[in-house]
């Protein structure tokens, strides 16, 4: 018996089936294209990223869960609003997006990882765990009313439910310090059915080069899931062959 | 929140009996028959009578440690609870490594070393403890305490308490904590409550229980606020 495997919960009969028929990864790729066509910009705030695309274009970024529509009176037009990790991994991953600061393209993207650096200081943390879950293709979202830092998705969140709420973490972070705060983190997800992961992010976080984006690659992502251990689901069934099992932790 | 009682009669029973007055018997209780308690890095163990142990019981202060002897009982006691009776209710002594700490300065240096933020959690709990609310540990429940209005036994408890300090772990400091904290808080049926101690650093005394004067507590409660509940009603004036 595996004991901290959820099996993903599908929203509704044949989700699976649409799911499997529609891969996240074949989405994407099709959002890659065509927003690389249009030459689509996006603008850049202090906090988010807006960009402007046609109505066929936003559906595609919702399909692949990118940004969250904001409602406007334009109809020609459809706007996204894109959390900074979402936009980098357009613009920097996928290269399919333009981003322009106070009217200006900025044709380098140091320049936008840098001011999106100046705007949050654990940008370059929290993006490397969005890009590495996002590579896998897993669906990210914003885990605030969770408590955590992104919940992910097996697949589009009209077909499922996210499974893992995660915490990103580095050497000097100031999260899950207390017995106390590892408790709550743990029990929240639980009562919302999700695992709590956490990603230890490792790198050197202070030096110079954090001025380039290409330090990312320096960096590595350790997985670590905590759940809850019951001694009365784990004891040994003495009339099967048990197998050893991985409890608390998995990387 | 009005206080939920666990059964039919339990607040009567409660009324009855507030938790001054059992504090007050446990006092001269131990007044009568000295306990004595061993200090180790974590916690205090106490040695009691059995009818000491219902008492300490009562006003919840410690857990039964299972044992075989029949004639004494044995206590276990968090570092805030053991200090709060003897330096408070003065109604124990306290020894490290066989050695009697007479002075409560001995004693509170001893803790402070063994917790390093001894001084602002004992702080939010004789604050609470002194008006009689029961205080347990919130770990469970992701944080410092829970407060109960009256014995675990006839209520559940109202409110759970995270103890920030000046200088110190801070709690709470981006949104997310402050949803989990606060969303587990409610799914649990209790209130957040945080109290702020403040301490005035003064070196010379620092490590003397009398700084705990110069402390102050703020408390203040988070929840959610929902508009469609907060909306004035129309009809009424």
């Amino acid at each position: 018996m595996q004991l901290n495997f959820m099996a993903p919960r599908w929203k509704w009969k044949g989700a699976e089936a649409k799911a499997l028929a529609e891969p996240i990864s074949k989405s994407v790729s099709e959002l890659q294209l065509s927003l690389a066509e249009t030459e689509s910009s996006g603008t850049l705030s202090s906090c988010n990223v807006l960009l402007a695309v046609e109505p066929e274009q936003a559906e595609l970024l919702d399909r692949c869960c990118f940004g969250r529509l904001v409602l406007s009176a334009e109809k020609v037009k459809k706007w996204i609003q894109l959390s900074f990790e979402e936009a980098f991994f357009l613009h920097y991953n996928l290269k399919c997006i333009k981003i322009s600061l106070h009217g200006r393209c900025l044709e380098n993207e140091v320049d936008t990882w840098l001011y999106m650096k100046s705007k949050r200081p654990n940008f370059p943390m929290f993006f490397k765990a969005y890009s590495h879950l996002r590579s896998k293709n897993w669906v990210l979202r914003s885990g605030l009313q969770y408590g955590v830092d992104f919940v992910a998705y097996r697949h589009h969140p009209s077909l499922v439910h996210s499974e893992y709420s995660v915490l990103v973490q580095s050497g000097d972070s100031d999260r899950l310090r207390v017995w106390s705060d590892i408790h709550c983190a743990v029990r929240l997800s639980g009562s919302v059915a999700k695992t709590l992961l956490t990603l230890y992010v490792n790198g050197n976080f202070k030096g110079e080069d954090l001025n380039l984006p290409v330090c990312l690659e320096n960096f590595t992502v350790e997985e670590q899931t905590i759940s809850r251990w019951s001694p009365e689901l784990s004891r040994e069934d003495e009339f099967t062959n048990s197998k050893q099992n991985v409890t608390n932790v998995s990387n | 929140m009005a206080p939920r009682w666990k059964w039919k009669g339990a607040e009567a029973k409660a009324l009855a009996e507030p938790v001054s007055e059992t504090v007050l018997e446990l006092q001269s209780s131990f007044a009568q028959t000295e306990a004595s308690g061993f200090l180790s890095s974590c916690n205090v163990l106490l040695s009691v009578e059995p009818e000491q142990a219902d008492l300490l019981d009562r006003c919840c202060f410690g857990r039964p440690v299972v044992n075989v002897e029949k004639d004494k009982r044995w206590i276990q006691l968090s570092f805030e609870e053991a200090f709060f009776l003897f330096y408070k209710l003065k109604c124990v002594k306290i020894s490290l490594h066989g050695c009697s700490l007479e002075n409560e300065v001995d004693l509170w240096r001893s803790m402070s070393s063994f917790k390093p933020n001894f001084a602002t959690s004992y702080k939010a709990y004789s604050h609470l403890r002194s008006k009689n609310w029961i205080v347990r540990s919130g770990l469970q429940y992701g944080v410092d305490f829970v407060v109960y209005r009256h014995h675990p036994s006839l209520v559940h408890s109202e409110y759970a308490v995270l103890v920030q300090s000046i200088s110190g772990i801070d709690r709470l400091k981006v949104w997310s904590d402050i949803h989990c904290s606060v969303r587990l808080t409610g799914s649990v049926a209790k209130t957040l409550l945080i109290l702020y101690v403040n301490g005035i650093v003064k070196t010379e005394n620092m490590n003397l229980p009398l700084c705990l004067k110069d402390y102050t507590v703020e408390e203040q409660t988070i929840r959610r606020w929902s508009p469609e509940l907060s909306r004035e009603d129309e009809t009424k004036t």
